[in-house]
Formats: C-alpha cells, sequence, structure tokens
C-alpha cells in the first residue's frame, strides 16, 4: 500500500470560489523523494497542506499510511507521521532558544524527558547544528533558521517531511543546504521527502516529479522524462533547468541531441562527443 | 533606531545567575524590587547598591550591554533629577536662589537618590530576569508559580504560551518595523517634520503593514505549531524541568536576610548607627 493516497481530492477555500484542486489522484510510495513542480498559484502549496492534512479535502479522501485525513479523532496520528516545513523560518519557530524550540514537538507528544533530550541533540546531529543548541534563533541566519525547523521536524520522528517552498527565501547558499539535508533525510534515514517548489535545480534531485498546472497534474514521472518535454513544461509556464534548455534549442536548429540531460556536466560530455564526432566524420 | 533596545533580551552564559532557578529568580525580583523602593536612608542605598553591583559582577553580563541598556532611558533619568532639583522644598535657607528658582538639600538629595534608584532598578530588573534568563525558562517559571491558579481555571498554559511567543517575537517585529520604515522612506515618507499630530499621522503607514504581516504570520505560525502536534497544556512534558537545587534556596535566604536589613537600615541615622557600633566595640 502507497504511503500516501489521494482518491479524486478536489479543494476550494470557499463554495462560491474556484476551485483550487480539481479532481486529483495520487499515490506517494514509502522512502520515495518527490518534487512538485508548478508556478505560481497552480495550486501546490494547497495540495501540501492538503497532504498533511491542515485542510481538508472538499471532494474525494486522502489517506495516510491508511488514515482518513477527515477523521477528526486520527488528526494527532497523521500530524506525527507526517511534519511539515513551510516557507518562511521566522514564521514556524516557536522558542526564542534553538534546543527548546526543536523540543517543542516532542514536548506536545508527552514523551519523558531523557527522549526528549535525545530525539534534539539526534535531531540537531542530522541537520549539522550540535554547537547552536544554546543560541538565539533571531541571530540565525534564514538556512540555519530553517534548518533548525527542519530538525523541530525531525524530532518528532515523522515517516515523512512536506517542504513548502522551504527554500523559496533563501540565499542561493541557504537553498543548497537545506536541499542537502532533504537528500540526507530521504537517503540515510529512509524518510519520505516530499517537496513543493518552483526551482528547477531542486527538482532535479528528487526520484519522482509531479508537474501541476490549474489544480490538475500534467505530468508524472522521473526527473529525465519530465525535463524531455520542453514543450509540456513551457505550456505549464515552467522554465526547464538551464543545460536542458540549451540542448534543447540545438536540437531544434537540428541538432542530433539526446533529451532528458540535467546536469552541466552531463551535457558537456554529450556536447563533447558530439561535436568531436562531427570532426571525425 | 530600534536595533539599541536590550529589553527583554537573553545573553545566553554560565554565570551563577543563568543557573539559579527561574522561579527563584523571580521571587528574588519581587524583594529586590520591594527594597530598592522602600532605600530611602543613605546607609540603606549603600547597601542597595552594593547588593545591586553584586548581582551585575554574578551575571557575568558585559560592561558594554549594560551601559547600552541604560542609555535609552538617559533622558527620563535626567528629566526625573532636574524635576526633583528644584521642586522639592525643604526647610532652612535654599542653598541657590536665582528669582523664582530655588535649591534646597533636600531636592539635591532626593535627585541623587532617585537616579541611583531608577538606574538600580534597571538594573537590577535586567540582570536578575531580562539578561540571564531565556524567554521559555521565564514563561515557565510564571506558569509554575502561578500554576496553583488552574484549580480555578484559569488559563495559566496559554497564558505562559502567548507570553513566550510574544517575546519570540519581538526581535522578528522590529525588524520588519524597521523595513516597513525604510520601505516607506524610499516612497518620500517624512516621519521627523511637522508638529505632534502630524508625526504621529505619518505612523499610520508603517502600522498598517505591521499588523497585516502580524496577522498573517500568526496565522502561518498557529499551522506550524498544529503540524507539530501542539494541542494546548494538557499531556505535554518538558525538556527543562525545573528543579531548584539547595544552593537556589540558599540564594532566596540570602537576599532575604538582606530585604530584612535593608528594612533595618532604612529605620535609623547615621548617629544611631555609630552609636551602635560603638556600643558593640565597646563591650
Amino acid at each position: 500500500m502507497s504511503f500516501i493516497e489521494a482518491r479524486g481530492i478536489g479543494f476550494a477555500y470557499s463554495p462560491e470560489e474556484e476551485k483550487v484542486i480539481n479532481g486529483i489522484d495520487l499515490k506517494i510510495e514509502k522512502g520515495s523523494y518527490v518534487a512538485i513542480l508548478g508556478h505560481n498559484g497552480c495550486g501546490k502549496s494547497t495540495l501540501a497542506k492538503l497532504l498533511c492534512g491542515i485542510l481538508l479535502p472538499t471532494e474525494g479522501q486522502i489517506l495516510v499510511d491508511g488514515l482518513d485525513t477527515a477523521d477528526d479523532s486520527l488528526a494527532f496520528d497523521i500530524r506525527k507521521k507526517c511534519g511539515m516545513v513551510f516557507q518562511n523560518p521566522d514564521n514556524q519557530l516557536v522558542a526564542s532558544i534553538v534546543e527548546e524550540d526543536i523540543a517543542f514537538a516532542p514536548e506536545n507528544l508527552g514523551l519523558p524527558r531523557e527522549e526528549i533530550r535525545a530525539r534534539v541533540d539526534a535531531a540537531l546531529k542530522t541537520v549539522g547544528m550540535e554547537e547552536y543548541a544554546d543560541h538565539a534563533t533571531y541571530k540565525l541566519s534564514g538556512g540555519q533558521k530553517q534548518r533548525i525547523a527542519i530538525a523541530g521536524i525531525l524530532a518528532m520522528s515523522p515517516e515523512c517531511i512536506v517542504f513548502d517552498e522551504a527554500t523559496a527565501m533563501l540565499d542561493p547558499s541557504g537553498r543548497k543546504e537545506i536541499v542537502a539535508a532533504m537528500k540526507r533525510l530521504n537517503k540515510e534515514i529512509g524518510i519520505t521527502v516530499i517537496t513543493i517548489t518552483h526551482y528547477m535545480n531542486e527538482a532535479v534531485e528528487a526520484d519522482r516529479i509531479i508537474v501541476m498546472s490549474g489544480g490538475e497534474i500534467i505530468g508524472d514521472g522521473r526527473p529525465e522524462e519530465i525535463f524531455s518535454e520542453v514543450e509540456r513544461l513551457q505550456s505549464a509556464s515552467l522554465a526547464v533547468p538551464q543545460v536542458t534548455e540549451l540542448l534543447y534549442l540545438l536540437e531544434q536548429d537540428g541538432h542530433d541531441l539526446p533529451r532528458g540531460i540535467l546536469h552541466a556536466m552531463d551535457a558537456a560530455d554529450v556536447l563533447e562527443t558530439y561535436i568531436g564526432g562531427h570532426k571525425n566524420g | 533606531m530600534l536595533k539599541d533596545v536590550t529589553f527583554g533580551q537573553y545573553y545566553p552564559g554560565k554565570s551563577l545567575l543563568h543557573r539559579t532557578d527561574p522561579r527563584i529568580k523571580l521571587l528574588i525580583l519581587i524583594e529586590y524590587l520591594v527594597f530598592v523602593l522602600i532605600a530611602s536612608t543613605e546607609l540603606a542605598m549603600a547597601a542597595t547598591l552594593l547588593f545591586t553591583v553584586f548581582l551585575v559582577s554574578v551575571s557575568g553580563v558585559r560592561f558594554g550591554i549594560l551601559i547600552k541598556s541604560v542609555k535609552p532611558l538617559l533622558f527620563v533619568l535626567i528629566f526625573t533629577a532636574i524635576i526633583n532639583l528644584f521642586f522639592t522644598s525643604g526647610e532652612g535657607d535654599p542653598l541657590f536662589a536665582w528669582k523664582f528658582i530655588k535649591i534646597y538639600e533636600n531636592g539635591i538629595r532626593n535627585a541623587v537618590f532617585m537616579l541611583l534608584r531608577l538606574v538600580s532598578l534597571v538594573l537590577g530588573t535586567s540582570v536578575i530576569v531580562s539578561f540571564t534568563t531565556s524567554p521559555l525558562q521565564l514563561t515557565d517559571a510564571i506558569e509554575s508559580l502561578l500554576g496553583p491558579l488552574k484549580r480555578i481555571k484559569v488559563p495559566v498554559h496559554e497564558f505562559a504560551m502567548m507570553m513566550s511567543i510574544a517575546l519570540r517575537f519581538i526581535p522578528t517585529l522590529i525588524e520588519e518595523t524597521n523595513k516597513i520604515i525604510s520601505a516607506q522612506k524610499a516612497r518620500c515618507a517624512d516621519f521627523e517634520s511637522g508638529n505632534v499630530i502630524n508625526r504621529l499621522k505619518a505612523l499610520i503607514p508603517i502600522l498598517i503593514p505591521l499588523f497585516v504581516s502580524a496577522v498573517r504570520r500568526a496565522e502561518e505560525l498557529a499551522d506550524a505549531m498544529e503540524c507539530r502536534c501542539y494541542h494546548g497544556g494538557e499531556g505535554r512534558t518538558k525538556l527543562k524541568v525545573m528543579k531548584a537545587k539547595a544552593g537556589d534556596y540558599i540564594f532566596l535566604l540570602v537576599v532575604t536576610l538582606v530585604t530584612v536589613a535593608i528594612f533595618f537600615l532604612d529605620r535609623i541615622t547615621w548617629s544611631e548607627a555609630i552609636g551602635f557600633c560603638r556600643d558593640i566595640f565597646s563591650k
């Protein structure tokens, strides 16, 4: 059984308004690393909130590990399984001191003190911020704050973390820190990572990309598959990674180049062989 | 402009005051406030100042920070001192008289006392509580001290939670205010000229965006807290359980003794004190 399963969900913020989510069916496996891509206002943040049970679908049903998010008595268990990191790091830190903030979730779970201590230390270590345990949160950089926010969710030991544009407010180096943390959580601890973004370079890191437009899913597959369909992405007002675009434009000019190249080094290799082949031929 | 506010800021450290149980610190603070306010003789004031110096020195807070915490109050301090200087009438001849301005010996005394009292109040409160206690510890202490009120259905936990979140957001909102001020200045807003009414009006374009963003932040924070399984105070455990050690009680006892001593010193005059000392030595 899939970890998260959405069955024909629809959502509107009020009955008079237009639907933000329109008939989505989705299955996300345990331990996967999924990126949800889409331009502004395509409903991707709403979808994230639906998957965590912060919002309830107005149509259809969402099951998190077999638990229905619409069932109020299960809300606590669902939140424990599926944490969420938000866009603005300032608005999700509850306490002024790093370790006190990370302890917030385990405190809410009513865990014994030793267990809270152990979880706080482990979470700090995972995000590489051990030496900041007794620092004031407001003095940290954006990337560090966001790592503390991740640690705060990790301390709950969830099975899945949803990142709702968690890198959008960070500078490039902060963004790198967070993407590295996501990868580590997924590959080393086996946490299911769902990241919502409009940065292509981040989506490339995922194992699976879901492309959204107008409240619907218009593409779902491995990054190489998704990015080889340049026209479809452009129709959803999304740009492809720069190297992919370069190769696409060259191909349009009549050069015989492969599609679905995502990284600059791979592209360089491809071009080198291509140019070399021409010289010899 | 708002960057220099040191009130409510916590400076992490490992000093005696940092290690003292926050509940004990709150009780100590109450005693401290009492004797700073009652000290009215030279002896009592000297003892109060001595104790303030002691507190400051065991807090391990840097001197520069202390200066910074008094600086914004400079105007208030000077103002109260001047008011006391000129408007205290005393017995006997004035020391200085020019037209309607008369300065009496009592006036100088009052001015100096008021100045010392205010500076002690600011420094003492800062080092006992705000500089050396993290906001969460402080609210935990208040929650614990007010705990008995839960029985008569006072929402103590909610109150403490609100307070700790408010304290947590002070630096964030200050930063935001500065940003809004800069943004409005870039749009030619004028905050400095005009009369009081105009200047107050100029605050509106700062306050409205600030409120709007505060409400938005509150909504997001509520979502984030829910996501982290917050469900009120019931069944909640704590990472840091407050446990008053023997040393904490001794500290409290010492401060209580100091309070009693200052009460006593406040009742006697110099001559009585000298007589008292002479009695002891002659025995």
